[in-house]
């Protein structure tokens, strides 16, 4: 393999695939990411074996030239060296070559590297994915959904399904869910599937995040192709392959409380702002936690008591409260955490007492609700 | 100055306010000054008992608290009578310490309604009499509370000091003059005494501090434990505890461990022993009222190395049954299967059961939600009648049966 490429492009795709690789793995060879030069151009793969990146380089992107293939072939390169020689190399194009026994060589202006390199047929192949049942979902819109539910999953190992989120395709309705028991979030979109696919599986947080990181802001589809032990997005230069969690998700929307004794309608982002502040004594404390209490004429009061520190008490003009007088104590920082994914628009809670689980709803929007458990106080 | 405090050691005040709940009635409502008032109960309730009383219905009616209403209005038929109102004397309390702390902050709040302070270092503020009367006036003039006021070189006698004068008194115990004022008493007015062990004292012939003070350490440990050593101490004015402002906050553990008869291999036995201690470590915290998110086991091997092993839940616990499942949960990740000695359980880092919150669990919460009625009907309870008027049956049990 011999090949000059456009540093940039290079440095692009190597931060990208780089978010698969890692320093911790069983299979050595997948500390490396395998270079592969193709008459069309290079593809760089990383892996842990969960996840798996690819990225294409093509040798023209509009009339520019990003790579030159003067002999194709394949390579593995040590990851954590790689990425960070061709950061660090001083001039626009880099040459790759590799001679026998995989010893590569890697120029740029004046400086070369010699780098052991290893057999790229020894890196495990990439799972084989029928591109079929494709469906489409704009990118930004991916990036939104991700980011109004990820949050919620669960980071303890007790009960592995609740790491992931949940995806459901159902008449061209997609809907995810994640919870950790202690509090859930779900989120709902339209999509346009191929033949009125269904599906029901369970994606790794960690990859949704890892995802998110690499997606850009367009509004170009990512084509998502789902089987029954992994999920492919794509992108005009991306794969990104994650394994799928085994076992059955727990059935939620029966938790999800119909009914609801006291609603407040309140502005997200000053409410947010407003366990902000509660919450600096709290964290501090044994517990973040902060005590909600509706008074009078719409208005609630947001407090916090720690021991050692201190007390803080604010009250807020709500839009309306409606039902029953309420004081409810509950973690503010999965309050905050819902009220960021609803974006600062008006939000209805609604509670259904103060042991139980209230939720929190776009005030003109089902697409989305966040739902948050209590805490009790002795 | 200076020189002659380090020589006679520390100076310590006890700040206790007079008849608390009923001077906190008087400060909010001063035409009751001159009044007979107490604070009870339930005034409409037959059965209800006088929880507070001011001095002119303490010295010239003969209330007391605890007596039963109705023979309280016998003896006084104008009797001024109130219910109470503790978000009032706990507002009330707080801006007493707060006025405290604006002399030292070595300040320890023992109650709703004392407190000590340490003045060893307070040289700027005049002398320990001095500080007193500007502590007892302020107190009189901005809060309208009035106190009685301790001045010794150790807390067990700064308390006795400021009982011997009510209301608005100050009293100075020197250790020299315990044998001529302290030891006369009869043993039961010596603060830590109570009913029982004032009986106890008495059957082995112990009737007044002097004879507590003088009695055989031996038998006094094998009659009341460690603290009867430490009673000994203190009728001998030797308190050593220091005024610590974080007393009941700071980082507390409660564990036991066993010797094991024999070096045991078999985890069927071992898990009986965790579930023996988890026994005993539970008890403890309920006898004290707190939790614990933070359980660590002890194993010691025959080899003698000794290992010890914790983790933090997200719930805290106090019940047997959730600190044997966390103990078993330790003992199967951390032990290597070699022969053990000895096994011990701590709850460690304890805090009050009222600080503790318990975040509920979308799958279980139906259980807690269940009993929301009732622990809403115990919070009303608590706050119209104080935190003591309702508790569990097997809490309150246990109490007595201490």
């Amino acid at each position: 393999m011999k090949i000059t490429i456009d540093r940039e492009a290079l440095v692009q795709s190597v931060q990208d695939v780089m978010k698969a690789v890692s320093s911790r793995t069983t299979i050595p060879i997948l500390t490396g990411i395998k270079i592969t030069a193709t008459s069309q151009g290079v593809t760089l793969t990383g892996s842990d074996s969960d996840i798996s990146i690819e990225s294409f380089i093509p040798t023209e992107e509009e009339d520019k030239v990003l790579v030159e293939i003067a002999e194709t072939g394949s390579i593995v390169l040590q990851a954590r060296f790689f990425s960070e020689i061709v950061k660090k190399l001083p001039e626009k194009t880099i040459e790759i070559e590799v001679h026998p026994n995989f010893l590569t060589v890697i120029r740029s202006g004046k400086a070369e590297f010699n780098l052991n390199g290893l057999d790229a047929e020894e890196y495990p192949r990439l799972p084989q994915i029928e591109e079929e049942n494709v469906f489409k979902i704009p990118t930004d819109l991916l990036k939104t959904i991700i980011r109004q539910t990820v949050f919620a999953v669960s980071t303890s190992e007790t009960r592995p399904i609740l790491t992931g989120v949940n995806w459901r395709i159902e008449d061209e309705e997609l809907i995810c869910t994640a919870t950790d028991s202690h509090r859930l979030a779900l989120r709902k979109a339209k999509i346009e599937t191929e033949n009125h696919q269904s599906h029901n599986v369970v994606i790794p947080g960690k990859s949704l995040n890892e995802l998110s990181k690499i997606l850009d802001d367009s509004n170009d589809p990512v084509n998502i192709v789902i089987t029954a032990n992994q999920i492919l997005f794509k992108t005009k230069r991306l794969l990104f392959f994650s394994r799928l969690l085994d076992g059955n998700y727990p059935e939620t929307s029966r938790l999800i409380p119909t009914d609801s004794k006291t609603d407040i309608i309140v502005n997200a982002k000053e409410f947010l702002q407003a366990i902000d502040r509660a919450s600096l004594l709290a964290r501090e404390g044994r517990n973040n936690v902060v005590k909600l209490t509706t008074l009078n004429d719409g208005i609630i009061e947001i407090s916090s008591v720690s021991p050692e520190i201190g007390k803080v008490t604010e009250e807020i003009q709500s839009e309306s409260i409606e039902g029953e007088e309420l004081k409810i104590s509950f973690s503010a920082k999965y309050m905050m955490d819902a009220l960021k994914a609803l974006d600062g628009t008006d939000i209805k809670i609604s509670f259904t007492g103060a042991m139980r689980p209230f939720l929190l709803r776009p005030l003109h929007s089902d697409s989305m609700l966040q739902l948050i458990l209590p805490v009790r106080t002795y | 100055m200076e020189a002659t405090r380090q020589k006679y050691g520390r100076v310590i005040l006890h700040v206790d306010c007079n008849s608390f709940f009923a001077s906190c009635e008087i400060a909010r409502d001063p035409s009751l000054k001159d009044r007979a008032v107490v604070v009870a109960g339930d005034p409409k309730e037959r059965k209800g008992v006088v929880l507070a009383a001011n001095y002119i219905a303490k010295q010239r009616f003969g209330i007391y608290t605890t007596m039963p209403l109705w023979e309280a209005k016998k003896r006084c038929p104008h009797l001024v009578i109130l219910k109470p109102d503790f978000h009032l004397y706990r507002d009330i309390s707080e801006k007493v310490f707060q006025f405290l702390k604006t002399f030292t902050p070595v300040l320890e709040p023992a109650s709703i309604d004392e407190g000590y302070l340490d003045i060893t270092d307070c040289y700027s503020g005049g002398s320990p009499l001095g500080i007193a009367e500007q502590i007892q006036k302020g107190l009189l003039k901005t809060l309208h509370i009035p106190v009685s006021i301790g001045i010794a070189p150790n807390k067990f006698l700064a308390k006795m000091a400021s009982d011997m004068k009510k209301p608005l008194g100050i009293t100075v115990l020197r250790k020299r003059d315990v044998p001529k004022i302290l030891w006369p008493l009869p043993v039961q007015q010596m603060h830590g005494v109570g009913e029982k062990t004032a009986k106890k004292l008495n059957d082995i012939g112990i009737f007044t501090i002097g004879e507590l003070a003088k009695a055989e350490k031996v038998i006094l440990q094998n009659l009341l434990g460690v603290n009867g050593v430490r009673l000994k101490e203190r009728a001998n004015g030797v308190d050593p505890r220091p005024v610590d402002p974080e007393e009941g906050r700071k980082w507390k553990y409660i564990g036991n461990s066993t010797t094991l008869s024999r070096n045991v291999t078999e985890e069927r036995v071992l898990l009986e022993v965790l579930r023996a201690l988890a026994q005993s470590v539970s008890q403890r915290m309920k006898q004290k009222r707190v939790v614990s998110s933070t359980i660590q086991i002890m194993i010691r091997y025959s080899n003698f190395q000794t290992i010890t092993r914790s983790k933090t839940w997200e719930n805290p616990v106090q019940e047997a049954e959730e600190i044997f499942q966390r103990a078993v949960y330790l003992l199967k990740r951390h032990w290597n299967g070699n022969p053990i000695r000895l096994l011990g359980i701590t709850a460690v880092d304890v805090f009050d059961k009222k600080e503790a919150v318990k975040q509920l669990d979308l799958f279980h919460f139906e259980e807690d939600a269940k009993k929301e009625a009732l622990w809403n009907t115990i919070e009303r309870l608590q706050q119209k009648f104080g935190d003591g008027i309702i508790q569990k049956g097997v809490e309150l049990f246990r109490r007595q049966k201490r």
